[in-house]
């Protein structure tokens, strides 16, 4: 248990040693680099260091504490705390539906070879086209898609879309555990005469759970990435994405303001992480330490 | 009374693809009950494949194969087989005592039963105080043992053992047969054992038989007379080591014949 | 011959799943006499690609060479960085957690700050996001590569006096060859993801991701479908040319 402690607590005191070292690096050039930007081998590619380009980064935690709006009794830091909340239950939605989606098509490809051969080709493309194309497509679905009582509200699009980026990369990772029985195990559920179904839960989920693993973290950053961007893209209210695209316009008065609510998209996709890894430490608490890579 | 019985059994795979293989070809062999049969013979002799004809694991291509009686396929849906793998194959995420009760838990068993008969189970591999470890904790050894466990946890009247004993060491593997014939003493059992192993096979058998490939058939059977108490000194008795010899030369016959020797042995 | 047929058996359930997909769609448009809102049908989408087809190829190519400058960029620093982190230990363990940490989070929301630094028509900022997000991937792989040596090979070197210098040439960069290529694959499409997805923060609009969105802001949705055809078709082609170099680099191993 301590073993596990001390390693926890160095790679947390060497995460925040690349930390520091980043705003070593960022401070260092601002003191250094050109005002207005400048030029390497005639291209235009050294950043401004304008107070309005590059605000100190002490700026940026400070502004956490001031006033959201000059005249507002909302800080910064509560903006951008619902904000972050607000697109981490979105996340949240989008990685469930998806994960259940997900594994349901990875039972029924196991199942029926024929499924598998038709969907599984288009499941592996799937990840490498970008389907983040689609996102101002699902979004504006909001609003204006009826099926009786119900009106599709904007938010349920970043969710879908969350759960549409999700859903790959969990279907493939758990197909491929359920395959990775081992052939002696099977023979052995077969010499139990045991149904397929029984087969599943007692042989093949168990075994899938330690790819499961990695394929739901993929997901949930997947979920992540789908919810922001939906917001960004339209512009959805009260999520993170909204607030960075409002920050970054009123960057030029308030410099220091869009890296607050950079710092909440970051924190949004750490917490996201952190639950499923916890998730996954306690499923995998009984098995031998070894890793699928 | 007859556990086993194979009566001209053949098998080929691949039937009529350019890849056919003919594994088994008129195969027949009685198992009485309560009788150790051991399976020996170089690779693709068949032997696996008999084993999993038996546990109708596989389908015979031809021939009948009863088991207790009853078709192959009746007696793996009634579970009158136990099987044991070369590699121990317990489930990594289930405790000792939750691996023994798989196959109860299969059949139905409630909770207070299966747990009885897994304890009883683990007094008969001498593993008593492992219930609540988990697999990959144990030794090899140990775990083989549980899988033994495993495969006797119904109280089956057959038991059907795949190399159980291969990827063990040299000292561990003697003591682990040992310990299967002090088991299958307990219980009765009727055992089928495929082995690599000429000792292992006069150590544990009543009866020998010696397969041979393409196609796949039996060669020789030995009678094995060392008497029902065996111990570690039987591995030193003279009859113990004409036994071995005469598997060796069963095996050795059948070689020479491929290799061109010319030994007119057969 | 065996093989060719074999190759037709497994992927004809695919094409038939990807026809029958395709049919069901416009069946689906055309007799739910579905709003274009909600869903446009293939043929609808397939005309304004033909129809629009260079300016879909304009916008696909500035999209394409932002995401094709960032991933070249991405790479070599990736690489370069990984010799200095297999040459100094104490580095590698810096910065593989904070690259592990980068991978939960949406990075690319950092285009809202690069915007800011570069003129308002530059398309440096979409070009540097990509580069970042292509170095960390590769970086963590060919790290790992050049690191995760067989000790068998490196004991070997030694025996042979051989120089660190002898041992990175001969063991570890033939060792992390193959993880740099997978990489590749990851990064590829990664990199055209992220170069649409820096669009949508502001900042030039000649892209295809700002094409999609003002598209759909105008309620043109059958030509908003044509451009998100052509970012898969981008992507596609940017996975196909990793996979195609993997495969050279594997020319000379067995197989």
């Amino acid at each position: 248990m301590t073993a596990l402690v001390v390693r926890a607590a160095r790679r947390t005191t060497m995460f925040v040693a690349a930390l520091a070292l980043v705003v070593v690096v960022w401070e260092s050039y601002r003191a250094v680099g050109p005002q207005d930007g400048g030029t390497i081998a005639g291209v235009r590619i050294l950043p401004r260091t304008s107070e309005y380009a590059m605000p100190h980064v002490w700026d940026m935690f400070s502004r956490f504490g001031r006033p959201e709006v000059r005249g507002s009794d909302r800080t910064v830091f509560e903006s951008v705390l619902a904000g972050a909340w607000y697109s981490f239950r979105l996340s949240a939605a989008g990685f469930v539906l998806g994960g259940v989606v997900g594994v349901g098509l990875a039972v029924l490809m196991a199942r029926f070879k024929t499924v598998q051969r038709g969907v599984l080709p288009y499941l592996v493309v799937s990840q490498t086209v970008p389907l983040i194309a689609l996102a101002p497509l699902v979004v504006s679905w909001g609003g204006k898609l009826e099926v009786g009582p119900f009106v599709w509200p904007r938010w349920l699009s970043a969710s879908v879309l969350g759960a549409f980026l999700a859903f790959f990369p969990i279907a493939v990772g758990t197909l491929r555990g359920l395959a990775a029985a081992s052939g002696s195990s099977v023979e052995l559920m077969q010499s139990y005469a045991a149904s397929w179904t029984k087969t599943l839960f007692k042989l093949r989920f168990p075994t899938a759970v330690p790819y499961m693993v990695p394929a739901f973290r993929l997901g949930a950053s997947a979920s992540v990435i789908g919810v922001v961007v939906a917001e960004i893209s339209t512009g959805l209210k009260g999520g993170i994405g909204r607030l960075i695209i409002e920050y970054a316009r009123e960057a030029t008065g308030d410099p220091a303001k869009v890296y607050t609510a950079i710092f909440g998209a970051a924190a949004l996709g750490l917490t996201m992480a952190g639950v499923v890894v916890a998730v996954d430490v306690f499923v995998m608490r009984n098995r031998p330490k070894e890793s699928i890579s | 009374m007859t556990a086993v019985s194979i009566r001209n059994v053949s098998k080929v795979f691949n039937q009529g693809k350019p890849n056919q293989v003919e594994a088994l070809r008129d195969v027949s062999l009685e198992v009485k009950r309560g009788e150790f049969v051991s399976l020996i013979g170089p690779s693709g002799c068949g032997k696996s494949t008999l084993l999993r004809l038996i546990a109708n694991l596989l389908e015979a291509s031809s021939g009948d194969v009863v088991v207790n009686d009853k078709s192959a396929a009746q007696a793996r849906l009634d579970q009158d087989y136990g099987m044991a793998f070369q590699q121990a194959g317990l489930f990594e995420w289930r405790t000792v005592q939750k691996n023994i009760e798989l196959p109860l838990e299969l059949k139905g068993w409630d909770k207070p039963d299966r747990a009885a008969r897994a304890k009883e189970m683990l007094q008969l591999v001498q593993l008593p105080e492992f219930a609540d470890h988990y697999p990959w904790q144990l030794s090899g050894g140990m775990q083989q043992r549980i899988a033994i466990a495993r495969a006797l946890a119904a109280h089956p009247p057959l038991l059907l053992m795949d190399e159980p004993f291969g990827a063990l060491d040299e000292m561990t593997r003697e003591y682990m047969q040992g310990e299967l014939l002090r088991i299958c003493a307990a219980t009765g059992s009727t055992v089928v054992f495929v082995t690599h192993s000429i000792p292992e096979a006069v150590y544990l058998s009543n009866r020998v038989v010696v397969m041979s490939p393409r196609p796949g058939r039996i060669t020789k059977t030995v009678d094995v007379s060392l008497g029902a108490d065996r111990n570690e000194d039987t591995r030193n008795r003279t009859t113990f080591f004409e036994a071995i010899t005469a598997v060796r030369e069963g095996l050795r016959g059948m070689h020479a014949a491929h290799v061109g020797l010319g030994n007119d042995d057969r | 011959m065996n093989r060719a047929r074999s190759f037709f058996a497994r992927a004809l359930p695919a094409a038939v799943f990807g026809v029958l997909f395709l049919g069901f769609w416009e069946w689906a448009v055309r007799f739910f006499a579905l709003k274009p809102y909600f869903l446009t049908a293939p043929s609808a989408i397939w005309q304004q690609f033909t129809g629009n087809f260079s300016l879909v190829r304009d916008a696909a190519t500035v999209s394409g060479a932002n995401a094709l400058v960032g991933l070249v960029a991405g790479t070599v620093l990736g690489i370069a960085m990984s010799f200095v982190l297999s040459r100094f230990g104490f580095l590698n363990q810096l910065i593989t957690p904070l690259a592990v940490a980068l991978n939960a989070v949406p990075i690319f929301v950092l285009v809202a700050v690069l915007n800011n630094m570069y003129s308002i028509t530059s398309e440096i900022p979409r070009r540097i996001m990509v580069a970042l997000v292509v170095y960390f991937i590769v970086l963590v792989n060919v790290a790992r590569g050049l690191t995760q040596v067989s000790q068998t090979h490196v004991e070997l070197m030694r025996s042979y006096a051989a120089s660190d210098v002898a041992i990175l040439r001969k063991v570890r960069i033939p060792n992390a060859l193959p993880f740099l290529f997978v990489s590749l694959k990851i990064a590829a499409p990664a990199a055209v993801i992220t170069a649409f997805v820096s669009e949508y923060f502001g900042g030039s609009q000649n892209g295809l991701g700002s094409r999609i969105s003002s598209n759909i802001a105008n309620s043109k949705n059958a030509a908003a479908w044509a451009y998100v055809l052509a970012a898969c078709l981008l992507g596609l082609l940017f996975y196909i040319f990793s996979v195609v170099l993997e495969s050279l680099n594997r020319k000379g191993e067995a197989r």
